[in-house]
């Protein structure tokens, strides 16, 4: 297991690299850069030539690289053009709020989804099923920005239950008790908003996983030796059919992690999806290339959490 | 048939038809690329427009931004308390780079604008007055300005300003180090000594004489009109507090981002970086108490910006979408003010290239497609921008003349005639300059008898960039004109700048926008020696009448009209541009607020410290 896990994050290394300079260089190709959007008359053209000359945007792609790359080593993760600041800093700010909202974006769906493809694949072809089943086919069909309007409009408008925008109130003391309370109130629509339908995959594979698991032998052999209908259900069952969701766990995580551009944008919620669009709009690239960077570190641990649970969760599958 | 089968049948029909509508969706999403781009608009301006028949009352309302107030009717008496909540409606946080030397985006502009106050005031002709708290005398014969700095102005933590704040703000945009892009105007590049000091040969400026506490005389190579017009810097900053912090580090310093300073009626509390701030009745503001006990701004994305205002959540909303007024207009309890904005739309023709050595423009309109005056003139006359202003923006963008906006009122004539809608005039004119088709194509070939085939480049963004620019193709077609879309399709902001920056040869025009600045003056946009000259156009004519618009001779207002007029009438005649619309922007505010106003120039009665709420 741990060489399983310490060979993996060896191979992380080198694909970390690759994607690194893939990204530079389509950056490179991508026409503009952090200073074209800067069209103002009043800003003659020589002293935003020099300034991109300061700043060592003229240089061939591999050059920008090398100078980013060594700097990165010095622990210099460069510094954003358009947020005139360290590249660091911008991000710190939206990581955080972003961990937020997928940590309880992610609780709510396994709070909600779990139960529900239980109850649905145990009594399946019941009213109850149909009436979940039913749920997540409209969940799927429903695109997430759409719903998110929807109970914004509901919820924050309509019956003004919870706040319409951003990830905190107005003026008040990071730390205090108020603050942390106004932060899980901004909390819960944009976090409702995405467990709502993201919950739907995992409903309908627990349950497809239930009722295919219900009708293997050993089911039945359980009851017969007199195991209680809920132990059945509870122990058997369950372990057996969460296999596929265990498997999805870390790219649920990762996918969660990367920001969910459209929540963020109708809850005005600065997360890093919205930096990430942004700076590619803006073509900040000292804040997109750590982004995407980031990602990819992200996308190989998830890949790598997920294998371990499975592991755990499956005793069948052992890593070698 | 059986009856199974059949629903089956039905089941299958229902899927294709979602699959079908889930299809038709798709792609709506695109955001808006930059405020330069095509921008969104309201309903009712789909393809059905090309049909130019009927210009009016299609696209539902039309409104005129001469209708609205640009005061709040509310004539209440303030109350002296509560909390006027702001909306700044971005889809992005706002930086957080909080001083007016510093800034870069807009957002954060308008959060400077609620706490920090330009020390110069100006009129509705955006020439520089004494109202503020910052005095200016001119002496024009020893090419001096004599700065004055008021008593009794404080900055927020009490301390008071003083002229060494204003050098300050000189001092620090021209240091070498400085970080930002100011810095490269006439109000700084004209102070004697400015450029020595910004190459690193001098430790101060000479020009900049301080005499005391309040008072310093600056000394100018030269006494340009554009000075009196924003060219002097206009904000002071505040060196005690900036004390020990290195230039080049003062954009991330927390002195920007965590407790700014400013002047103005309202102070900082609290700052979340990007999303709100928190301000509160600064006591001793120099004109007098502010009428609020607070202003609370936050960031509230554009989709739920209407309903903000319509539950009061918000009681003035910046940057409103203009394009969604038409849907929202009857809303209870707010009124909406409107103005006329610093921008216009316009097609551009390439003429020529930027020559990179000699940082000029080579004007080659034999080398161009568009270079022959006649065309362009038939292809002003055939599109109709009085019907896109009504049907593509309902009244709020509308037909445009010269490019000096009427932004710009003194300066703007609108006594000149340009080419009205009129395609059969288009056509005689392709006619008399030797258009004709010749192969029978439908299609005009020049007058060589070689096909024309132009290029014509688009920004992607809003919903109407689409059909607009196809709707412009359409009517230089329906004149004979074989025009299509660079790359067959719009293209994306950063690009689009891209190639027409370098000249790309697939773009012979272009649609693009311009924001212009208090000062009138457009030696920036169409000069001979700017990059931002995209249509490479150069006359000596237009640059002479430039040159002396902003030369001492045209300190005299009336004379620079004159020279401005001639300007605006030379570039109808030449038209390496043509203007193509106007445009307005609404501004909602909630009843229950009083002395509000949103007019182009110094109102002693709206200005901020005023603003009150009246319940």
């Amino acid at each position: 297991m741990l060489k399983f896990t310490i060979r993996r994050l060896l191979i992380t290394f080198p694909q970390l690299v690759i994607l690194s300079i893939l990204v530079f260089f389509l950056g490179s190709l991508m026409p503009g850069d952090a200073l074209s959007g800067l069209l103002d008359p009043n800003i003659p053209a020589e002293a935003i030539q020099a300034k991109r000359e300061e700043l060592g945007l003229d240089n061939p792609w591999y050059i920008q690289y090398r100078d980013w790359i060594f700097a990165m080593f010095q622990g210099d993760f460069g510094t954003s053009i358009f947020h005139q600041r360290p590249v660091m800093d911008v991000i710190g700010d939206r990581l955080m709020n972003t961990v937020w909202l997928s940590l309880f974006s992610t609780i709510l769906i396994y709070l909600i989804g779990l139960p529900l493809g239980l109850v649905s694949g145990r009594y399946n072809d019941s009213l109850l099923d149909n009436t979940i089943t039913g749920y997540t086919y409209l969940g799927f069909a429903t695109p997430q920005f759409i719903f998110g309007l929807v109970i914004l409009w509901l919820f924050g408008y309509n019956l003004g239950w919870f706040p319409t925008g951003g990830s905190v109130g107005p003026g008040l003391e990071p730390g205090s008790i108020d603050y942390i309370l106004s932060k899980i109130n901004h909390l819960v629509l944009p976090s409702f908003a995405i467990a709502l339908i993201g919950l739907v995959g995992t409903v309908q594979y627990l349950r497809s996983g239930i009722i295919e698991t219900k009708q293997k032998d050993f089911i039945i052999l359980a009851r017969a030796k007199g195991v209680k209908e809920s132990s059945v259900y509870n122990r058997h069952i369950f372990r057996n059919s969460i296999l596929p969701i265990a498997a999805f766990f870390g790219y649920e995580i990762v996918a969660l992690l990367g920001g969910s551009i459209f929540i963020e944008m109708i809850y005005s919620y600065p997360g890093m999806g919205r930096l990430f669009l942004d700076s590619i709009s803006t073509r900040d690239f000292s804040v997109a290339n750590v982004l995407i960077l980031f990602y990819g570190i992200l996308a190989i641990l998830g890949a790598l959490l997920s294998d371990i649970i499975l592991s755990i969760v499956d005793p069948r599958i052992r890593i070698k | 048939m059986g009856k199974y089968s059949w629903s089956k049948l039905m089941f299958f029909m229902m899927l294709v038809l979602v699959l079908a509508l889930a299809a038709c969706g798709g792609g709506s999403s695109e955001e808006e690329s930059s405020e330069d781009s095509g921008d969104s608009s309201s309903e009712g301006s789909s393809e059905e427009s090309k049909d130019e028949s009927e210009a009016e009352g299609e696209s539902g309302e039309v409104y005129n931004y001469e209708d609205f107030n640009q005061v709040v009717s509310n004539d209440g008496e303030a109350t002296g308390e509560g909390t006027l909540k702001v909306g700044l409606t971005s889809d992005t946080p706002f930086e957080g780079t909080l001083n007016w030397n510093l800034y870069q985006g807009n957002p954060d502009a308008e959060v400077l604008g609620l706490f920090d106050e330009p020390l110069l005031t100006m009129d509705e002709d955006f020439q520089f007055t004494n109202d503020g708290a910052l005095n200016f005398e001119v002496n024009e014969d020893d090419k001096t300005v004599t700065f004055t700095m008021q008593e009794g102005v404080k900055w927020h933590d009490g301390e008071p300003v003083t002229i060494d704040d204003y050098v300050y703000s000189y001092e620090v945009i021209g240091h070498p180090d400085y970080p930002g892009i100011r810095g490269a105007t006439d109000g700084f590049t004209l102070i004697e000594g400015y450029d020595e000091y910004k190459a690193g040969d001098a430790d101060s400026i000479s020009g900049i004489e301080v005499i005391d506490d309040q008072t310093a005389v600056f000394t100018y190579k030269e006494i340009a009109p554009s000075l009196t017009a924003g060219g002097f810097w206009y904000y002071a900053m505040p060196e005690h507090h900036y004390e020990g912090v290195e230039i080049a580090d003062m954009a991330e310093a927390p002195q920007t981002r965590e407790n700014p300073l400013g002047i103005g009626p309202y102070k900082v509390d609290s700052v979340t970086p990007g999303e709100s701030v928190v301000m509160s009745k600064f006591e001793d503001y120099w004109r007098g108490e502010p009428n609020l006990d607070g202003i609370e701004l936050s960031v509230v994305s554009p989709s739920s910006i209407a309903n903000a205002l319509e539950t009061g959540e918000v009681d003035y909303a910046i940057n409103f979408p203009t394009d969604q007024y038409p849907d929202v207009a009857e809303m209870d309890g707010v009124e909406w003010l409107a103005n006329i904005d610093g921008a216009y739309t316009y097609i551009g023709f390439k003429l020529g290239e930027w020559n990179e050595e000699e940082g000029k423009v080579d004007y080659k309109p034999e080398e161009s497609k568009v270079g022959d005056k006649e065309l362009r003139r038939a292809m002003w006359h055939a599109m109709d921008n009085e019907a896109v202003g009504k049907r593509f923006y309902n009244g709020l963008r509308w037909e445009a003349t010269t490019l000096i906006t009427p932004y710009h009122a003194e300066w703007h004539d609108d006594s000149i005639e340009t080419p009205e809608y009129d395609p059969e005039k288009a056509k005689q004119i392709l006619d008399d300059a030797g258009y004709e088709d010749t192969d029978g194509d439908g299609f005009r070939e020049t007058p060589e008898g070689e096909p024309l085939e132009l290029n014509f480049a688009s920004m992607s963004g809003g919903d109407t960039a689409e059909p607009l620019a196809n709707y412009y193709i359409q009517s230089w077609k329906d004149v004979g004109l074989n025009v299509s879309l660079t790359n067959d399709r719009l293209i994306e902001f950063n690009t689009f700048y891209d190639m027409l920056e370098n000249d790309d040869p697939e773009v012979d025009i272009y649609q693009g926008a311009w924001g212009v600045g208090s000062d009138v003056d457009p030696y920036g946009l169409y000069g001979p020696d700017v990059a931002f000259n995209y249509p490479r156009y150069e006359t000596e004519e237009s640059t002479k009448l430039m040159e002396e618009g902003n030369s001492p001779d045209a300190l005299d207002v009336e004379k620079r009209k004159e020279i401005y007029n001639e300007w605006q009438a030379l570039m109808v005649e030449e038209m390496p541009v043509v203007p193509t619309l106007y445009r307005a922007y609404v501004v909602p505010v909630n009843d229950r607020v009083t002395n509000f106003g949103i007019e182009l120039g110094h109102d002693e009665e709206t200005l901020p410290y005023k603003w009150g709420v009246t319940e």
